[in-house]
């Protein structure tokens, strides 16, 4: 064999060696690509590389005067990629030693510093791409832990992941939690959260993300990343104060009467915004809690409430006055051999409407109705006239699941229209409806009788900055004649003057309105057999003369400490509306609303010292008459009977001056330019100083007292 | 006259590799710009254009070099060699010593002035390959001696190897398999390749052994992570599992340029795992030419044997040929999973400093060799 063939054939050797291999690697791709295609297709389609939503922010709900009602705080799942496609070239093995230093010093000290070297280096080694460092890192957490080293070069170079989440915080805590609501996965949208959903929520963006091993997402930077949308904020018509108060007198309330639950709503009358919303109930556990919204969403049979409507039906149709005599029967009478009863005894044989309408008898009242209302057609009338006063109509609140109201149609089969049917819908039963609705139809009594629909949403901001917003609605500009919306204002004053409500009248104000009793599940049993408790409740509005708020109370179902309107929901009442007026002082009548005389406070700055500029200033700004003297440099104010005068004040320039009566700014002026150290405690003008007045100045150090 | 065919008669020597530089070269900056986009993202503020530029000057440079090596007459490295091996081990002894350390390995030295790094097993590479040829070409008559021949030219193999390994294992044992290669091609006597390859796997254990010592100079951690994830793991590692989703994702003709995935997750996509991303892009059609280009060198590189006299030319042009192909096939072979990781990138295409500009260098030694058996043949056809 030759030297030149052997090296050919040896050649050839590795030629197909070569050749081979090569085969070997194409039949492994084709492998890969075709036959086991699928598999590895499917793997980075669903598992590897999908486009995610990000999640948006979603919006604040705000109380009136702007205080966050709920808000998402933003915290962070944090973690690092120790492979992360960008990190520079020796960056890992450079940074690596201060990076474990400070998650072991900061983060987490469970391990040591080189613990947490050798853990990173290993996950490294491994190819992880997702460690975690910490979860739910709160903002500042995570903006600290983004400046250790490494991480301060960003997710690309320095593997730095920080995964956004939002929490819904309440920073009131429980406050109006019903109302507020939340919108949760699995369960049914709540309160505002669920009634402004689309709002608050924003929208998602999108990005695509790789999984990382614990089915975890990283991001990856492309440009097809759609930012999320922040969701808008809403501005409710709560107001936190009185919101708290409400609720408080609410709590203890269904706490000692022991009852199922309670509801308080506190409006404004000319607006019909919602200052305050409670809803106290009872959680199986026994704990009191906000659990259903029952002020919107239960409608029952509201009691003695609704003599209201009644006697408002009655008088705009021209039925009766006030001072008509009636007979009450002592309290007892029957229609149809179905015996109605006053909640409390009396003796009243004869007596006028108003009175039965103050002590809030269930016969007389019934008994009107169905005098004028109980022939013929007539019923139709009554029921047309309740309609009339929004009584049969939702309120349109912006919350999800507002019961409507029951209104029986007269003489109908499907609402088992019976004989008995008209008088004890006169005092509120065989009749539905919430206390919303109830007290926008008290409210709408209050306002003159214009009806505007109740709302808890004002506005809806962006940024601070306002994109829409709501105005009041007028459902009804008058419900009624405005002869019958005085008359029934001045009932409702009488029912606090003289009836049922007179033991929680107050010297202080003046308010209105009328009790109700309501038994529940009421069943007119043959053996007057009770079932179920009673719902005490109170609806009203003050003060009487010129309304500002209107407020329902409804106690379900007191099992201690009475049962009537006037004994558990009017200390609510009361409670409620004192607050209120200690927290709006505008709301008091001024006592001595005239002109001020211009020397008639006490508080005129007698004996104070300073510069006579200052004082010329400040008394010429503010127009007080004085009589300024023959200026200098400093001046003492002297204050007699009748006039303000300037005195000169001389301030020796050797000896330790008197500063007393100076301000602060004053008195160190002239102290310190005297080479004087001085020690200020307290604040307001000079009271005492520690050196005698007169005394040689070396440079002592003097100690002021403010006060 | 065209620029075209002006260039084409200016170039002379084996116009096909000509063509395999030119086409490799424009495969490069399609699949670098396409995978370079994280990494743009990260460093360059998502200027995917700057690596573009990078990467076109670092290869204009490469090519420019391939031309002024092309246009050297290949004897000179010949007397040159002794002096760049021994420049080489010191420099690898440096780098060993003291050497930047990028991803946890030593392997480069900063070039002080220029602030640029220096792999220095790119140059050892050239260095120890022009001396094995030398070698091999002086011995030729003698070649199958053991002491006068085997013994000169296996020491500096084995320092060489053995001075790359603790750092570098894949460019080591890749340049040891180049070296048999070329005294396999040169007539060595079979039983002293296989005397060889048994010297090479002891000073691999001798070197596992040191790596206990010396835990940050020797990678020992490193190989056996790899080697048992890749053997353990039907499926691959992490990495190969998302270079098998970019290939599979590619199926036959590729989603597209630029539309690469996979890149976003492979590490390094635009070195180790381009193949896989090639794959992803241009599909099995596009795996299947670049493969074909580096075979189609292997084959002219064989006709070149077949026409050369002068032993030290042909044995440079073996060498370089079996170390460039045998790279790329051993990148490849990564990404389809048929060998463990390794950190090496595809010769000419991947993204890289000094590695490519050594890969160009050796396009141009080979295409000097092919133009003096070219010229020489043209002689005996006038002869």
């Amino acid at each position: 064999m030759t030297i030149k063939n052997e090296v050919l054939i040896r050649m050839y050797t590795v030629l197909v060696f070569v050749v081979v291999f090569a085969l070997f690697i194409f039949v492994r791709a084709i492998r890969i690509s075709v036959t086991e295609g699928e598999i590895w297709r499917e793997r980075g389609k669903e598992k590897y590389v999908q486009v995610r939503s990000i999640e948006a922010d979603r919006g604040n709900i705000l109380a009136a005067d702007g205080s966050l009602l709920a808000t998402s705080l933003p915290f962070f799942d944090i973690a690092f990629d120790p492979n992360s496609s960008g990190m520079a070239p020796g960056d890992f093995d450079k940074h690596i030693d201060s990076l474990a230093y400070c998650i072991s010093t900061f983060v987490d000290p469970s391990l040591t510093e080189g613990a947490y070297k050798d853990y990173l280096d290993s996950l490294r080694e491994a190819g992880k791409q997702y460690v975690r460092i910490k979860s739910n890192a709160s903002f500042e957490e995570m903006l600290k832990i983004q400046e250790f080293p490494l991480f301060n070069q960003g997710q690309y170079r320095g593997g730095f992941i920080a995964t956004p989440k939002y929490r819904r915080d309440r920073p009131f805590g429980l406050l109006a939690h019903r109302t507020i609501g939340y919108v949760r996965e699995g369960s049914k949208p709540v309160g505002l959260e669920g009634y402004f959903d689309e709002t608050l929520a924003g929208e998602a963006g999108q990005q695509l993300m790789i999984r990382v091993d614990d089915g975890l997402w990283k991001p990856i930077n492309d440009l097809a990343k759609i930012e999320p949308r922040s969701g808008k904020d809403i501005v409710t018509t709560i107001d936190v104060d009185l919101q708290d108060i409400t609720e408080q007198a609410l709590y203890s309330a269904v706490l000692d009467h022991e009852a199922d639950h309670g509801v308080a709503i506190l409006m404004e009358v000319e607006t019909g915004a919602i200052r305050a919303i409670a809803n106290i109930g009872k959680t199986r556990d026994g704990d009191l809690w906000e659990t259903y919204n029952h002020a919107v969403g239960s409608a029952t049979e509201p009691g003695s409430t609704f003599k209201l409507a009644s006697i408002m039906a009655l008088l705009e149709g021209g039925y009766v006055n006030l001072e008509d005599s009636l007979d009450l029967e002592k309290g007892k009478t029957a229609f149809y051999e179905e015996t109605m009863l006053d909640a409390s005894a009396h003796m009243l044989d004869s007596t006028s409407v108003r009175r039965a309408f103050e002590i809030s008898s269930n016969v007389g009242i019934a008994k009107l109705v169905q005098q004028h209302f109980g022939d013929g057609e007539k019923a139709e009338e009554y029921v047309n006239l309740i309609r009339s006063f929004h009584l049969d109509q939702p309120t349109g609140i912006e919350i999800q699941g507002e019961a409507i109201p029951y209104v029986k149609e007269p003489y109908s089969q499907d609402d088992s229209w019976s004989g008995t049917t008209l008088p004890w819908m006169s005092i509120g039963y065989e009749v539905m409806i919430t206390p919303l609705q109830l007290l926008a139809f008290y409210n709408a009594v209050a306002n003159g009788g214009i009806m505007v629909k109740p709302y808890l949403v004002s506005e809806v901001q962006e940024y601070g900055q306002t994109l829409e917003q709501f105005p009041i609605q007028v459902l009804s500009k008058k419900i009624a004649s405005k002869k019958t919306i005085a008359q029934a204002r001045e009932l409702l004053e009488g029912v606090v003057l003289n009836g049922t409500a007179r033991g929680y009248r107050t010297e202080k104000y003046n308010f209105a309105g009328k009790t109700g009793t309501a038994q529940l599940n009421y069943q007119r049993l043959k053996d007057r057999t009770r079932v179920g408790g009673y719902q005490a409740s109170f609806a009203g509005y003050f003060p009487a003369e010129n309304p500002k708020y209107s407020c329902i109370v409804l106690i379900s179902n007191p099992r201690k400490g009475g049962i009537y309107g006037s004994d558990v929901a009017l200390p609510v009442f009361r409670g409620i509306a004192d607050n209120v007026f200690l927290s709006r002082p505008d709301m008091f009548p001024v006592l001595n609303d005239m002109p001020k005389g211009v020397l008639a406070s006490n508080k005129m700055p007698d004996q104070d010292v300073g510069r006579w500029s200052d004082f010329e200033q400040a008394l010429t700004a503010l127009n007080v008459p004085y009589d300024p003297g023959s200026p200098a440099e400093f001046g003492v104010l002297l204050t007699d009977s009748v006039s303000l005068n300037i005195e000169r004040r001389t301030i020796p320039e050797d000896r330790v001056p008197n500063v007393v009566g100076m301000g602060l700014r004053d008195a160190l002026y002239i102290l310190e330019n005297r080479g004087l150290k001085v020690e200020v405690s307290g604040y307001g003008k000079v009271r005492q100083q520690s050196i005698k007045p007169g005394t040689r100045l070396r440079g002592q150090t003097i100690r002021l007292r403010l006060g | 006259m065209s620029i075209g065919s002006r260039i084409y008669s200016e170039l002379r020597g084996d116009r096909t590799i000509w063509m395999i530089v030119a086409v490799l070269a424009i495969f490069s900056i399609l699949s670098v710009y396409s995978a370079t986009g994280s990494l743009a993202y990260a460093n360059r503020g998502g200027n995917t254009e700057a690596y573009l530029m990078k990467h076109s000057v670092i290869l204009g440079l490469g090519l420019l070099l391939t031309y002024l090596t092309y246009t050297m007459p290949y004897t000179r490295y010949n007397r040159a060699s002794p002096y760049l091996l021994i420049l080489a081990i010191l420099l690898l002894i440096f780098t060993l010593a003291g050497g930047a350390e990028i991803n946890s390995a030593r392997r480069w030295i900063q070039i002080p002035v220029i602030g640029i790094t220096f792999q220095t097993s790119d140059f050892a590479k050239l260095a120890l390959i022009l001396f094995v040829a030398r070698e091999i070409g002086r011995h030729k008559d003698y070649i199958k001696d053991f002491k006068q021949a085997f013994l000169p030219i296996i020491l500096p193999i084995l320092l060489v190897c053995g001075l790359i390994a603790p750092a570098d294992l894949s460019t080591a044992i890749l340049l040891f398999f180049t070296c048999l290669g070329m005294m396999f091609v040169g007539r060595v006597d079979l039983r002293y390749i296989l005397l060889l390859l048994f010297l090479g796997v002891m000073l691999f254990g001798m070197l596992i052994a040191l790596g206990e010592f010396f835990p940050g100079i020797i990678r020992v951690e490193t190989w056996t992570n790899r080697m048992s994830s890749w053997m353990t793991d039907p499926d691959g590692g992490y990495q190969v599992q998302h270079a098998k989703i970019a290939i599979a994702n590619g199926g036959w003709f590729g989603d597209g340029p630029g539309s690469s995935v996979m890149r976003n997750y492979l590490p390094a996509p635009y070195s180790d795992f381009i193949y896989a991303i090639i794959h992803e892009e241009y599909g099995l059609i596009g795996g299947f030419l670049t493969l074909a280009l580096y075979i189609l060198l292997f084959f002219r590189i064989t006709s070149l044997v077949t026409k050369s006299q002068k032993a030290f030319g042909a044995m440079v042009a073996v060498g370089l040929t079996i170390l460039l192909v045998g790279q790329a096939l051993a990148n490849m072979a990564v990404s389809v999973n048929l060998v463990p990781v390794t950190g090496l990138p595809l010769p000419m295409i991947s993204m890289g400093g000094t590695s490519t500009l050594f890969t160009c260098i050796s396009f141009g030694i080979i295409l000097s060799v092919s133009k003096y058996v070219e010229t020489l043949a043209d002689k005996q056809k006038a002869n």
